[in-house]
């Protein structure tokens, strides 16, 4: 692979014994633990924002249920299949690597960028959406103490909606930046069909984006959809 | 990742939890209007948890990881552990007339939550 001749690194004891330094690229398993372990930051991370969404979500709970009813469900809705499908061809990409048809996982890893340009291009219809109606971050509406001030309960909803479905979003654009960087190693062949770890993390990667989804979703477009029949 | 099944197996698998994952989704944006209105936060949730549990298990491989899968339940459980004590506290708020992070503050002064 290397252009440059292997040269064994060598660790010496205190009674001048020397050792083979072992390299750990070849390590699925590590590289595996290291990249969980790297998620689980992540899971708590978003863990807390969903703890503080909740600990609002119980003192202000009318406030939050109107304004998850104003949400657009048809648009979360859409982006949620959108994901789903992305999150199946991320996998099949993995698969096809895994079972030698390199040519078959580089256009599974280019379906996935499309359904994740899709998702943000629906995202920044839904914000436009949502600008427009007057209800954005350090728009009248969600700055308190004003005539047009929406009720601190749904200050904080959207507060919260904009911040975390943005950190989601934040996710989403630095997923693409790796698939095409994932792309980039497959061409020169750092990516085979033996040494994949690069493209297994990263399917768990977008993995957990759809995961983080699959909770920001139901929490933020659902939970007032009794309420109403519209959206912005 | 060591595996016995073949291409076509786990290609099925798959297209099995991508089904999966579409009719939990669908029984998500229906819910709400259809049946057990009045729970629709808790429903969402639990939709929400088995869906995870379908991602973690077969799309992130999670099924027979033990370290792994150990620390995951570590994170949820310190996650977890949290998200008990906040809801503890929240349920016997004590300071809604001060507080700034509830919707009216009526206290001396007669500032606004809203003011912050």
């Amino acid at each position: 692979m290397s252009d440059h001749p292997y040269v064994p690194e060598i660790a010496v004891d205190r009674e001048g014994n020397e050792y083979e330094v072992q390299g750990w690229q070849g390590d699925f398993f590590g590289g595996k633990f290291g990249f969980w372990l790297f998620m689980l930051t992540e899971i708590m991370m978003f863990g807390a924002m969903f703890m503080v969404l909740t600990y609002y979500f119980t003192l202000h709970h009318d406030d939050f249920i109107n304004a998850s009813a104003s949400l657009n469900r048809t648009l979360g809705g859409f982006n949620t299949v959108v994901l789903l499908i992305s999150a199946l061809t991320m996998g099949l990409g993995l698969l096809k690597m895994r079972h030698g048809d390199v040519k078959g996982a580089k256009l599974m890893i280019w379906a996935t960028i499309l359904l994740a340009i899709v998702f943000l291009g629906v995202k920044a219809v839904e914000w436009t959406a949502e600008y427009n109606h007057g209800v954005f971050l350090g728009l009248p509406a969600l700055q308190g103490g004003l005539p047009e001030s929406k009720p601190f309960g749904e200050i904080m909803f959207f507060g919260m909606y904009f911040t975390m479905t943005g950190l989601h979003g934040v996710h989403i654009i630095i997923g693409i930046g790796l698939m095409l960087w994932l792309l980039k190693r497959i061409n020169a062949e750092k990516v085979t069909p033996e040494h994949y770890i690069l493209h297994f993390n990263l399917a768990l990667y977008w993995d957990l984006v759809h995961l983080i989804w699959v909770f920001v979703f139901p929490y933020y477009y659902m939970i007032g959809a009794g309420l109403s029949t519209g959206g912005h | 990742m060591a595996t016995t099944k073949t291409y076509e197996e786990e290609r099925a698998g798959y297209y099995k939890v991508l089904v999966g994952l579409l009719v939990l989704t669908a029984v998500t944006l229906i819910q709400p209007t259809m049946f057990l209105e009045n729970a629709t936060f808790g429903v969402q949730m639990l939709i929400g948890v088995i869906k995870a549990w379908m991602i973690v298990m077969y799309y992130m491989h999670m099924k027979g990881e033990k370290l792994i899968g150990a620390s995951v339940i570590f994170a949820m459980f310190l996650v977890a552990f949290f998200f008990v004590i906040v809801m503890i506290d929240v349920n016997h708020f004590q300071f809604g007339d001060v507080s700034h992070i509830t919707s009216e503050v009526t206290s001396a002064g007669g500032s606004s939550a809203t003011d912050h």
